[in-house]
């Protein structure tokens, strides 16, 4: 383990050492990759968001003055990053299901696959899927990464109460929507 | 108007209720599938390559001509275009002899010499040449000699010029 701190992998990086920035992408790609994965529900997307993320801190660097902390920082860059892919997704699907697109392209090249990777998801990652965007990144934040409300109000910039609001929304969409697939479950087994 | 009644009910024991509930429903699920170890170290290596290509000299380059040309090609066609259309005909008018001559204090176009012979309302300055105020030595003479008091045109010119004009004069009238 590196013993250097963030900051001063920052300063060398500003320095001109590169290598200081590979040394701060070990320390947290792997926080930025899920909490993009959770946000976006997939691996590619993920994948593009981690790159981006990182590219954008490195470009941008310059204007990292450290009233936060760099992982804050670089959190906040995925999450953006992730609510916008998000919205992009959602202008495309609502283009497919108002038949503008799905006529010129398909929904994908393998129709099986689509079909296969929808079961193989688990109850839980559906019901986030469907939570409105901002209750998705506080749930993502708050009940998978463990942040505080404090934390989650830095990275999205809102204040604790309205966070915990949202989170508390959020828990109980979740569940409703979980008990309601068990129960159709049931339902059909019997 | 929609009244929220649950308000109350956020609090931190509730909160955990629901989320210990969720974590029982979603046990024995299986989560995402978690990529491969080499996966980390690839991430590493494309995101170097990406800011490489991002912050080469050809990329700065390109960035930096474009930003340059774009604007100046824009602003030299513009002004081009518009001196094309929008430029006055007046400036590609010839001034006529007469109007150079006109636009003169009267005490100079007094003082003139013009060749009669060669001026005409529709010449203009181009036509004649740059030497359209130069004469001969005999065309100064029969000037004088034609319209009379040759010390008129000599007041503004140097001394030595003016013997020069009288001597012609004065070879003339013999």
């Amino acid at each position: 383990m590196d013993p250097r701190s963030d900051i001063e992998l920052v300063q060398e990086v500003r320095n001109g050492r590169r290598q200081a920035f590979s040394e701060l992408m070990r320390r947290y790609q792997e926080r930025v990759y899920w909490v993009a994965r959770r946000i976006v529900g997939s691996h590619d997307d993920a994948d593009d968001i981690v790159q981006e993320t990182f590219v954008k801190a490195y470009l941008a660097l310059g204007d990292f003055r450290g009233d936060s902390s760099f992982f804050t920082w670089i959190y906040r860059i995925a999450v953006n990053l992730s609510l916008n892919a998000l919205r992009k997704r959602q202008v495309l699907n609502y283009l497919h299901e108002s038949e503008l697109l799905s006529r010129i392209l398909p929904s994908s090249d393998d129709p099986e696959k689509d079909l296969e990777n929808a079961e193989t998801e688990s109850a839980l990652q559906r019901a986030v899927k469907a939570l409105p965007e901002k209750q998705k990144a506080v749930f993502v934040m708050r009940y998978y990464d463990g942040m505080s409300y404090e934390e989650i109000g830095r990275v999205l910039k809102t204040s604790v109460g309205g966070l915990k609001a949202n989170y508390f929304h959020a828990l109980r969409k979740v569940r409703e929507k979980m008990r309601n697939e068990i129960q159709d479950g049931q339902g059909t087994d019997h | 108007m929609k009244y929220r009644t649950d308000r109350a009910q956020i609090t931190d024991e509730a909160e955990e209720r629901l989320a210990a509930e969720i974590r029982e429903l979603s046990r024995g699920a299986q989560g995402p599938a978690v990529p491969p170890d080499a996966y980390w170290q690839n991430v590493i290596v494309r995101v170097n390559a990406t800011i490489d290509r991002a912050t080469s000299g050809r990329a700065l380059s390109i960035s930096w001509a474009a930003r340059v040309a774009i604007p100046g090609v824009v602003a030299i066609v513009s002004f081009l275009v518009g001196l094309h259309y929008y430029a006055p005909d007046a400036l590609h008018h010839e001034p006529t002899v007469s109007e150079v001559l006109l636009s003169l204090p009267a005490s100079s176009v007094d003082s003139l010499l013009v060749d009669p012979s060669r001026v005409d309302p529709s010449l203009t300055v181009e036509d004649v040449g740059p030497d359209v105020f130069v004469f001969s030595r005999d065309q100064i003479a029969e000037y004088f000699l034609d319209n009379g008091n040759p010390s008129d045109a000599v007041d503004g010119i140097p001394e030595r010029e003016a013997n020069t004009v009288f001597a012609v004069l004065a070879s003339a009238s013999k």
